[in-house]
């Protein structure tokens, strides 16, 4: 699975720490997130979602 | 305080809980384990609040889902394999044969334990019944709490009097070779 996590956050100048914190989770599963190591649960998606200002549908490519 | 700074008070306050425990089972005192352990269990709470980072999260769950799992079944592995290699070698020494049947039930009680753990989360996540399962679990719990106190209780044991090994109940194995005090 590939993400474009990094390039919403970067757009939004977000770290991956402030991103964690904004979607209540730990650093290292943004990492796993971005290198499309992870399938998040639907809820985490759709808060990832949420605080990069966008859809799952844009963020997530299945 | 950071999530670093607490993993490793966390590991500190786990090394001084495996140095007391391993005194007090030399000097025989079983109230400072105990006291040791409620005190480390209050201070690592106090310590948890203090962390304003995020501990653990879905990712972690799962991955200690997991871990659990493979360490049920590595535990049961190898508790069955040293179970059967005691119960073979059990006329060597007669302290084999209650070691393999304390394996053997410990690994019985252990699959049990999670099977109903399994078996009550899965109801208690997905159903409204929760009342239900909530009461089968404990009465199980209380059966298998009295089963375990009833086998570990030394009903059948050989006890020390008057400077004797004299039979308490029926034990299956034969009179300690230690001298009897």
């Amino acid at each position: 699975m590939q993400t474009k996590i990094k390039e919403y956050r970067a757009k939004l100048n977000l770290t991956q720490d402030q991103l964690a914190n904004l979607v209540g989770v730990r650093r290292e599963t943004i990492v796993f997130l971005e290198q499309g190591k992870y399938n998040p649960s639907l809820k985490l998606a759709h808060d990832v979602a949420l605080a990069l200002k966008t859809s799952i549908d844009d963020l997530f490519i299945f | 305080m950071t999530l670093k700074k607490y993993q490793q008070i966390k590991l500190a306050i786990v090394i001084i809980i495996s140095i007391i425990f391993s005194q007090s089972i030399i000097y025989q005192n079983y109230l400072i384990p105990l006291t040791t352990l409620v005190v480390a269990s209050l201070i690592l709470i106090w310590l948890r609040r203090q962390v304003k980072e995020v501990i653990a999260d879905e990712r972690d769950y799962i991955l200690a889902g997991k871990s659990a799992s493979a360490a049920i079944q590595i535990y049961s592995w190898i508790a069955v394999v040293a179970m059967f290699i005691l119960y073979a070698f059990k006329h060597l020494n007669p302290v084999y044969e209650p070691v393999a049947m304390t394996l053997a039930y410990s690994t019985c009680l252990l699959m049990v334990v999670y099977s109903l753990i399994f078996k009550f989360q899965n109801k208690i996540k997905f159903t409204p019944s929760k009342n239900k399962f909530l009461i089968i679990i404990i009465v199980l719990s209380v059966v298998f709490g009295i089963f375990t106190i009833r086998l570990f209780s030394g009903e059948d044991n050989w006890v020390c009097q008057n400077g004797q090994w004299t039979k308490h109940g029926n034990p299956s194995f034969d009179a300690p070779k230690s001298i009897c005090k």
